[in-house]
């Protein structure tokens, strides 16, 4: 075949590591707006509606978002080991923990579904029900956007292809799953706990 | 030195490089052809408009497709043509030549973002479109740009348009999200060697800005527009019985940022425009790269003077006018410079200049009176009147077309190998700059005159008949200013070959050849200076001086 030689020095910036890493900051940035622009109508509300929630509504019980709030701090656990071991070639502790990370994942949005519909009002039924499941739908979408990057990041770790040299994008989804449990615990602290004794 | 053996490209058929091509350069471009499509569909909609209106009691078009016309007018202005010809086209081809990189961060996602864009665009226009050939007033949005609540919901605005223009917004934003992530990344983490902060050129440096302001408003457009959507499609409630300013904030919240997102890459191709046409450096670099990050930043802090008369508290209210004054200095900042930067330079009076002084004649003007009308007492006032439509069009066409077209002058050479015929540009300059002034300038009198925007006709006796149509009269004169253009693109076809550098450019896009290979450059520069090519121009002349 036709070729062209072209030099590269080792300063070559197609190579840089750092790429990937600043790829998921800046995406995950504009993830936080997002959340920020939904918090915001949820304060809104609180703002202009005087009492909010609305008086019809009664509390749910937290009981399964704690639960959830439980997976989560595993799951990120489960990642920063991985993305550890992986940053001193340890495949053996590697593999594993960012599988514990991913099920644990999935066990999230399964009990995240099982909550949707133990709830006692819906999206339908006033803006207080609309802003709540949003703000739950929006995250639990996240987190199985996040369990799809974990599980493509599984695969490649399975055929072998990350070392400490080459990890960018183990590190990139640890940072997406860190963020996603962040939102998590200001969605859960806001629907379920910061509630007005009435 | 090590290298690399890159495959020369095997000739396949054209078709099939343009979709799958990763190359920042043919993104670029077809970025740059697709926004201009959009821009002929969405200025013809204007000359419609501008028929329309040309006489009182007009019934050229009724007015539910006149709703129709100025909403796909507005929105295809802004998010199929200048937003994605600047960010996406210039960005894309420039940003990775200007720092010496030989593609962007995430190519793949690059073309990615391009493609989803152009379904977003096809969904837009689509409804519209569709709805016009087959007579069906219910498949376009008529809602304007703003698209308000609660006249975009389903009682006020129950047709299916309105859901597939929401639609084909929310893939329009998300395509320019990661459109941004990709330049943020590309200017953080390729620039070539010896390229540190203050050595980034003039427009990178406005694309960085933009791209972070595109990150951080969208998304809450985004929120607000599934907001929107789920309320007339799932039954949710958001905007059912609660409180208009709900969407209102969240709206500007990203369409103020948006105005700086449409005019800071113009200002950056001024920036770039200028020295090399004055033949002198830039006057005060660090203070205009200052300048566009303040402005950056103040442009999050001024969305509420859009609601003045929604119901603010006062204090608010006051807070935001103050704001509104405050951005005026950066921006004062930069014209400034440029001024100084013209002051007893050799001045080269070649089109690209041309369109320079088109910018700052007319963006000046626009910035004049957006601070007037961000006067509390004066804003009741003029609020929703045609002066609004005078001012944001000397901002929006002032700021972004003349430094879209100031940069076609000065960089299709480096783009397509070919030089535009300058005559022919001065030509051009001359239709487009009258033209504009002849349709804008008499708005703002309109607007003082109590004219509202956006209704379709008005009566005979109130004193609009002559200002309406001057303006019409300077719509179809830009209309042939463009199709001048169109003429100069076409004798590209048997126009010289362009030299790799021109204009005795300082900056990296001149130290390769016209067009640039595949892989932009053979060996990664390695940079100095801020100003590259310049000093290898003149280093050893002055070196011998001494
Ligand atoms: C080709 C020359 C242009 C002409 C003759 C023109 C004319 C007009 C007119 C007459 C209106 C007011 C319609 C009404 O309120 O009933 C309008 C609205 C508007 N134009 Fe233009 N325009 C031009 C170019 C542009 C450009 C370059 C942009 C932006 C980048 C733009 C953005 C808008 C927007 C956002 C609106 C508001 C639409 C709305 O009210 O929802 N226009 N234009
Ligand atoms: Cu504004």
């Amino acid at each position: 075949m036709n070729t062209t030689k072209l030099s590269v020095q080792s300063t070559d910036p197609r190579f840089n590591p750092r790429k990937g890493v600043a790829g998921a900051f800046v995406f995950i940035l504009s993830e936080t707006m997002f959340f920020l622009g939904l918090f915001f109508m949820w304060n809104f509300y609180a703002v202009v509606q005087g009492a909010w929630p609305p008086l019809s509504i009664a509390r749910p019980s937290p009981i399964l978002p704690i639960i959830n709030s439980g997976v989560m701090v595993v799951s990120v656990i489960a990642i920063a080991v991985s993305s550890r071991a992986i940053a001193h070639d340890n495949r053996r502790v590697f593999v594993p923990a960012l599988a514990v990370a991913c099920m644990l994942g999935l066990l999230f949005a399964a009990i995240q579904i099982v909550e949707f519909s133990r709830l006692s009002f819906g999206p339908g039924s006033n803006n207080f029900g609309s802003a709540f499941f949003f703000l739950l739908f929006f995250h639990v979408a996240r987190v199985l956007a996040g369990v799809i990057f974990m599980m493509i990041v599984l695969v490649r770790a399975l055929i072998g292809q990350f070392s400490s040299q080459h990890r960018a994008a183990v590190t990139a989804c640890a940072m997406y799953w860190y963020f996603i449990a962040g939102v998590w615990y200001i969605v859960f602290y806001t629907l379920y706990l910061a509630w007005p004794t009435r | 030195m090590a290298s690399i053996s890159i495959p020369v490209q095997k000739r396949q058929s054209a078709l099939l490089d343009i979709l799958t091509t990763v190359d920042h350069k043919k993104i670029g471009l077809m970025y740059m052809v697709a926004a201009f499509v959009f821009f002929l569909f969405s200025g013809t909609l204007a000359l419609v408009i501008r028929l329309q209106l040309a006489a009182p009691d007009m019934k050229l078009v009724d007015p539910g497709l006149y709703n129709q016309m100025f909403t796909m007018h507005g929105t295809g202005m802004i998010f199929l043509f200048t937003i994605p010809m600047l960010v996406g086209g210039f960005g894309n081809y420039m940003v990775p030549l200007q720092i010496g990189a030989r593609d962007v961060a995430f190519p793949r996602i690059n073309a990615f973002s391009f493609w989803l864009f152009v379904f977003a665009a096809i969904v837009m226009e689509g409804g519209f479109a569709l709805g016009m050939a087959m007579q069906n007033p219910n498949l376009a949005s008529n809602a304007a740009w703003t698209a308000y609540v609660p006249l975009s919901t389903r009682v006020f605005s129950p047709q299916a348009g309105m859901d597939i223009w929401l639609f084909g917004l929310i893939l329009s934003g998300i395509a320019s999200t990661l459109g941004a992530v990709n330049f943020v990344v590309t200017a953080y983490a390729m620039r070539a060697p010896g390229m540190t902060t203050w050595r980034i050129p003039m427009f990178t440096w406005a694309m960085i800005v933009t791209a972070v302001m595109v990150l951080l408003s969208t998304p809450v457009l985004t929120a607000a527009l599934a907001m929107l959507t789920a309320d007339r499609n799932f039954g949710t409630q958001f905007f059912k019985s609660s409180d208009p300013r709900l969407w209102q904030n969240m709206f500007w919240f990203y369409s103020h940022p948006a105005v700086y997102i449409m005019v800071l890459p113009g200002m950056g191709i001024i920036s770039e425009i200028l020295p090399v046409f004055s033949r002198k450096p830039l006057y005060g670099t660090k203070a205009i790269v200052i300048s566009t990050i303040l402005i950056g930043l103040l442009g999050f802090t001024t969305w509420a003077h859009h609601m003045f008369v929604s119901g603010v508290a006062p204090e608010i209210q006051r807070f935001f006018m103050f704001t509104t004054m405050v951005i005026a200095v950066p921006t004062g900042v930069k014209i400034f410079n440029w001024i100084a930067t013209m002051w007893k330079g050799s001045l080269v009076l070649k089109t690209p200049l041309l369109m320079v002084f088109g910018f700052l004649s007319t963006f000046t003007v626009g910035g004049i009176t957006g601070v007037i009308q961000g006067m509390i007492p004066i804003d009741t006032q003029l609020h929703n009147t045609y002066w609004v439509v005078a001012h944001f069009h000397y901002v929006l066409f002032g700021g972004s077309v003349f430094a879209i077209m100031g940069g076609f002058y000065y960089w299709i050479p480096k783009m397509l190998g070919k030089m535009l015929n300058d005559t022919l540009g001065k030509v051009q300059f001359v239709f487009m700059w009258i033209g504009f002034n002849l349709t804008f300038f008499p708005m703002h009198i309109l607007g003082l005159e109590g004219m509202p925007r956006r209704i379709a006709t008005y009566a005979a006796g109130r004193g609009w008949e002559i200002p309406n149509l001057i303006a019409t009269v300077g719509a179809f004169t830009i209309a042939t200013s463009v199709l001048i253009f169109i003429i100069n693109c076409l004798t590209l076809l048997r126009a010289k070959p362009a030299p790799a550098d021109p204009w005795e450019g300082n900056t990296l896009e001149w130290d390769t050849t016209s067009p640039p290979e595949e892989y932009n450059f053979k060996k990664i520069p390695v940079v100095t200076s801020d100003r590259p090519l310049w000093d290898r121009r003149h280093g050893a002349a002055v070196q011998a001086g001494h």
